[in-house]
């Protein structure tokens, strides 16, 4: 064996040993820090103010105008309402999660800025059904509405009485 | 001569015994630990020395250049974020760049800091995530919880400013969907401090142990030449030594103004473009991007982040528009055609992933079974990326 | 006290007159039972061990939940999943092959526990030839690995036995080599005569504290080395490397079957751990030992407990190495195997036998 052989097998055995030992104190170093993990369904982590979760709807400000169901690329926002001159009829607003990708391309070119993404995130389920849901708080027409449209009617038919005199 | 070995004896002589043998094929993936994701490779192997590999890809194909021409162009934002998933807001800015650029779109300046200054975020991440699970790939598994926790301190800083972790949807054409929250740019300041001794402990874990030097160092080298050759780019063509980097060599957004280093192979452990210096590049870029983030914040401008034109419809001129831009996986390029009409006629990428796994074919005969994850996890596949 | 403590009871309680045959087959039979017991439990205490020591090296605390303090009961719970498992055997794979090869990993790996001493009076058979026996039944597992890689069928899996077969048997010889020293220190091939000669000192003249030291340290970490790779441990898991050959020899096996490879591979560790602590770390003996009589009931209480805590360490120590270093590649692992570990297993071999005559001279 060569004096530069012996010195390479030397070299290569001491550091193997040397790295060995520095990436075990390094190990045992963390060993004995604290975990950096969050014991998760105990512990929340903090999702931050925009994070962009299941959506929610503040049903009074919508308009219906579908340009959130436009700018969705995969076209799971699907509504239907009838106008009853300025008050709307919900019947449904609904968003499909099999589709949707969070991506919130919804949300910006709302004109009412009425359509927002929570911090629900837990989409889990045993039926494909249920990932459909329905963002709407009430269906049909509040008492409000009612009062409203009936008083709109009441107007329209005392015009039309008016008109046919 | 048969499949029953011949024995040709002469009177005095040695028995001379030829045995046939036959290579070994094997099937590496589509489930397989070292493929990162669902690929295919065929190996060949006489023994535990591989005569000769073929990737097999498709596994996952999800038509992402079709769906581009049945969405509009801000509805495709979603969908680049979903080819590479570990470096989303490099492939928004890729896509953005091009859409701006059929559009004649000059971004406000402070929008173009903060593309800057994600993109190297996010490239952080990418490479952590790279190194980490190249460890994993030669057995070693701390490293990669190690990085893992890193990344998670980007992944909750793009969260905080996006309200997503990995698909992002943030950088879109015209500029930003939304303005950093207040704090936040400090918190990308604090995190880069941590991040500094954090960066240490990988290189002294990792890169600087022994075996890891064995395994990697000399291992699936490619010569510079060869690289260009097989059309290789990011940290794989410069770790080969081929000093071209798109940040310094076209220069896109503000990456003129910022002073940053290439670093590039040397074959300080082995051969120039061996799997060590692959990993050396991707750690020293971390480096690199770590400085570029100090930079931006320094320079970081105030302004809108937002062009005006740039409304959720967008209508660009008829024309074709081609930009590439530096992934952490290689030159990510957009070939954008348009008619003018809200829809993009066609829409195509150029996939860094795609061109560098091509190459290996070229380095994985000759090497041994065990180097096959080597050599695979130094190239830095994403396999969303390669079949999109 | 020698040898099995189970006849010795069992002779005191059973009537004059039973058949010597038949006392030395029961005793068999209860030690047997014993040691599957024992190297159960031993065994699902170092997985827990192994993955909240991994855990936490790894910045997060491994398995918190099953059976409420930090998921204590987490190995048991996925003990019970593995026996519920269907058995899988491929078509094509070797049924007889197939089928023994477990068994033979499992059996050779519970035989080395009979050689061991636990403490004064706890060991099934102290035979002379000690550590000649366990090395011989350790290699047998390499035969099992080989039935099992051979017989499922399965590309990866015969490159996994290839592996093993190449790897376990140059590793033993730096393993044989490096126990030479202690055998010549105390002119024994028995654990528990060498045990014994390490209780002076009030219980500390252990061999790596002895006069001999200088050569008891560098064997006592190249036995510690190619142990590692004789028990496939990681950076040494060539047979079953997991990003190359998925799983290695055990890929096919599942259930019952594939807990057998994984108890062997825990109760091999325990063993190598064992014979380490039994030569070189003073087996049973512990500061503080003298104060206790010698009839006492303490002493081998006390004894197996020092005994079993040694043993423990030094399998922390191989789970923490495993959760350090990344795999060598077959040849490489040879390279390391010959021309490293088994010339200076050589060179201290040597040294150890001029230390010995020279000392024996004076």
């Amino acid at each position: 064996m060569t004096s530069s052989a012996f010195s390479r097998w030397w070299r290569n055995l001491s550091d193997g040993v040397i790295s060995t030992a520095r990436g075990m104190r390094i190990t045992l170093r963390t060993f004995l820090r604290k975990p950096v993990t969050v014991q998760y369904p105990d512990e929340k982590p903090d999702l931050g103010g925009r994070y962009r979760g299941i959506h929610y709807l503040e049903q009074d400000l919508c308009i219906y105008c579908d340009a959130c169901a436009k700018a969705c690329p995969v076209d799971c926002i699907e509504m239907d309402a009838t106008r009853h001159g300025k008050e709307l009829e919900w019947h449904a607003f609904t968003l499909d999660y099999n589709r949707c990708m969070l991506c919130e391309l919804c949300v910006y070119p709302c004109p009412k800025d009425c359509i927002h993404q929570g911090e629900e995130y837990a989409l889990v389920t045993e039926d494909r059904e249920d990932m459909v849901r329905d963002l709407l708080t009430w269906k049909g027409l509040t008492e409000e509405q009612k009062q409203k449209v009936a008083e709109v009617e009441a107007l329209k038919a005392q015009r039309a009485a008016g008109g046919g005199e | 001569m048969g499949l029953t070995p011949s024995f040709a004896q002469a009177p005095g002589s040695e028995v001379e015994v030829a045995v046939p043998t036959q290579d070994c094929s094997i099937n590496m993936g589509p489930q397989h630990p070292a493929t990162h994701g669902v690929m295919r490779l065929l190996l060949k192997a006489d023994g535990e020395v591989l005569t000769g590999a073929q990737a097999h890809l498709g596994y996952l194909h999800r038509c992402a250049e079709k769906i581009g021409e049945n969405v509009d162009w801000t509805q495709y934002l979603p969908y680049t974020d979903r080819y590479d998933y570990l470096s989303a807001m490099n492939n928004n800015l890729g896509y953005s760049l091009a859409v701006e650029k059929l559009m004649g779109l000059e971004v406000p300046e402070r929008a173009q800091w903060m593309r800057v200054l994600l993109a190297e975020l996010n490239r952080i991440a990418s490479h952590l995530f790279a190194v980490g699970t190249y460890g994993l790939d030669l057995g070693a598994f701390t490293p990669l919880f190690y990085t893992l926790r890193e990344r998670e301190e980007i992944l909750d800083l793009f969260q905080e400013i996006c309200g997503a972790r990995l698909t992002c949807t943030f950088i879109r054409p015209g500029g930003l969907f939304n303005d950093a929250p207040e704090g936040w740019l400090e918190k990308v300041e604090s995190f880069l401090c941590r991040f500094e001794e954090r960066w240490k402990e990988y290189d002294a874990l990792l890169l600087r142990n022994k075996i890891f030097i064995e395994r990697t160092a000399g291992i699936g080298t490619l010569s510079g030449n060869d690289a260009v050759t097989w059309g290789v780019t990011g940290p794989l063509l410069r770790a080969s030594g081929v000093d071209w980097d798109l940040r310094r060599d076209q220069p896109y957004l503000v990456y003129d103004q910022l002073d940053f280093e290439v670093p590039l192979g040397v074959g300080r452990q082995g051969e120039v473009g061996d799997c060590w210096d692959r990993t050396e590049v991707r750690m020293s870029e971390m480096l690199a991007s770590l400085s570029m983030i100090r930079q931006c914040l320094d320079k970081m401008p105030d302004g809108a982040i937002q062009h005006p034109d740039a409304g959720p419809v967008l209508r660009p001129a008829p024309g074709r528009a081609y930009v590439g831009v530096e992934n952490p996986r290689g030159e990510l390029g957009h070939w954008l055609v348009s008619d003018g009409t809200k829809h993009p006629v066609r829409v195509r990428m150029r996939s860094p992933s795609f061109c560098n796994l091509s190459v290996v074919e070229h380095l994985l005969p000759g090497a041994m079974l065990g180097d096959a994850a080597a050599i695979l996890g130094s190239i830095d596949i994403v396999v969303g990326e390669t079949d999109r | 006290m020698d040898g099995n403590f189970i006849s010795h009871l069992l002779s005191a309680s059973l009537p004059p007159g039973f058949p010597f045959w038949g006392l030395a087959l029961l005793a068999a039979f209860l030690g047997a039972l014993c040691v599957v017991g024992f190297v159960s439990i031993l065994a699902l205490v170092s997985v827990w061990l192994e993955r909240k020591i991994a855990g936490h090296i790894q910045a997060r605390l491994g398995p918190m939940r099953t059976g409420g303090w930090h998921g204590w009961s987490q190995t048991l719970a996925d003990a019970i999943k593995l026996l519920t498992k269907e058995d899988v055997i491929l078509r094509g794979a070797d049924p007889v092959l197939f089928r023994l090869a477990p068994a033979l990993v499992m059996g050779s790996a519970l035989a080395m526990f009979a050689v061991l001493p636990f403490a004064p009076g706890v060991q099934f058979a102290d035979i002379d030839l000690g550590v000649y026996f366990l090395l011989a039944v350790a290699s047998l597992t390499t035969i099992g690995v080989i039935m099992a890689g051979w017989g499922s069928n399965n590309k990866w899996s015969l490159y996994g036995a290839m592996r093993e077969a190449a790897q376990a048997t140059s590793y033993e010889i730096p393993l044989a080599l490096s126990l030479i020293p202690p055998i010549l220190h105390f002119g024994t091939f028995s654990l528990l005569s060498a045990t014994e000669q390490q209780s002076g000192w009030g219980g500390m003249q252990w061999y790596i504290f002895s006069d001999a030291f200088w050569v008891a340290i560098p064997s006592f970490f190249l036995f510690f080395t190619a142990a590692l790779a004789e028990n496939k441990r990681a950076p040494f898991d060539l047979p079953e490397s997991e990003s190359e050959l998925v799983a290695g020899f055990h890929t096919e096996y599942s259930g019952l079957r594939f807990a057998f490879f994984f108890l062997e591979e825990y109760a091999a560790m325990f063993a190598a751990s064992a014979v380490a602590t039994a030569y070189w770390l003073g087996g049973w003996n512990f500061p503080g030992m003298t104060f206790l009589s010698t009839g006492s009931l303490w002493l081998p209480i006390l004894g197996a407990l020092a005994f079993l805590l040694k043993a423990m360490f030094l399998v922390c120590v191989m789970i923490w190495i495993r959760w350090t270093l990344p795999r060598l590649r077959i040849d490489q692992v040879m390279t390391l195997g010959w021309k490293y570990l088994t010339p200076l297993a050589l060179g201290i071999m040597v040294a150890a036998a001029g230390w010995e005559a020279w000392r024996a001279s004076l």
